[in-house]
């Protein structure tokens, strides 16, 4: 039976999805049915809210294996790097706390504005562990400032959420968390406004003006890199999605939390 | 936390290199200045089949982390 031509279903991915898929299967990783379905919707409802543009390097955390979590979902830019120490699981990527980091390539200094910028950790672990442990750090000099510092609870000064986009000494957010099993997103949109959210809300707001810059230094994920010399500041947090990019509003974190949301649940994962 | 302890000429000969094409070997010092690799579950089949295999032949040790410095730095 012949059917016209507009009833010929193509079964195609988002073009971006596809490419995503493709840069997978090439690094010698898998996806499993339920993790294209999962991207492919995470896409589009990214694409829906405005917010792909604003991404510079998303890293969904699918296919259990450092071929597939290193892809960035964004572009076949900043394709990442794990040190040894890692665990890989269908629930995300796990670093030891210890001298597990992963290096995203993604230059903070060259790819983004420090006065609109956005770093976003999906984390899948209660409690993080040493004294000052980040999930997403780059510390562009030895003072630690003109860095991305994004941590959910460091035990020092006392579990403490936030962290910074430019410089600690000028504006920085320490709020108080009890559980980092959560998205977290800090977020600045203009150097007087640094934004820190969890589950979509905004949980606290520094309005001092900080034009610091970022250094030339690329991010890492379970880490910090102190000025491409070291990782510092090791992690324990299960990462089941990351992102860094340009800054976001208020509603565009709330639409961010919202998509990554229904994707871990699609994926059985959420927290 | 149970690690490989290395020479400083074994961390020398292994720090950085890869041993599949997205994952690397980053040794870090202990409190007296001893290098540790450490390896999970899923690394050490990985490590086995590269030309670092004899990784996984070093001897073990617990790990004790360094001090750290103050951080942020205090002005």
């Amino acid at each position: 039976m012949l059917f016209p031509f507009s009833f010929i279903k193509t079964g195609g991915f988002d073009p971006d999805a596809q490419a995503f898929f493709d840069r997978v299967t090439t690094a010698g990783g898998s996806l499993t049915t339920t993790e294209k379905n999962a991207t492919k919707t995470l896409v589009a409802d990214l694409k829906a809210a405005g917010l792909w543009s604003s991404m510079k390097a998303i890293y969904p955390m699918v296919g259990a294996s450092a071929a597939a979590c290193a892809q960035n979902l964004k572009s076949s830019s900043f394709t990442g790097t794990f040190s040894s120490g890692w665990t890989f699981a269908s629930t995300g990527v796990t670093p030891n706390g210890g001298s597990a980091f992963m290096n995203t390539g993604l230059n903070i200094g060259t790819e983004l504005t420090q006065t609109n910028s956005h770093a976003s950790f999906y984390s899948r672990t209660a409690s993080d562990s040493g004294a000052y442990p980040t999930v997403i750090g780059a510390y562009g000099n030895g003072s630690y400032t003109q860095a991305i510092d994004l941590y959910i609870r460091r035990p020092t000064p006392g579990d403490k959420g936030g962290g910074q986009l430019g410089s600690f000494t000028t504006s920085v957010i320490n709020y108080t968390e009890t559980d980092a099993r959560k998205f977290a997103i800090l977020s600045r949109t203009s150097a007087t406004s640094l934004k820190y959210y969890t589950t979509g809300i905004l949980r606290d707001t520094n309005t001092t003006s900080d034009t610091t810059g970022f250094g030339s230094v690329t991010a890492y994920i379970g880490a910090g890199n102190f000025q491409n010399l070291s990782a510092q500041n090791f992690s324990i947090l299960q990462c089941a999605f990351a992102s860094i990019g340009d800054g976001l509003t208020d509603t565009q974190a709330s639409n961010f939390y919202t998509a990554v949301q229904a994707f871990q649940t699609t994926l059985s994962r959420q927290v | 936390m149970i690690g490989y302890t290395l020479t400083p000429e074994e961390k020398d000969l292994i720090q950085g290199q890869y041993y599949t094409p997205y994952q690397f070997l980053n040794c870090v010092q202990d409190i007296n200045g001893v290098w540790f690799l450490f390896l999970s579950d899923e690394d050490k089949p990985e490590v086995a089949e590269s030309q670092y295999y004899f990784i996984l032949d070093l001897p073990e040790a617990e790990y004790i982390p360094p001090t750290p410095p103050p951080f942020p730095p205090t002005e």
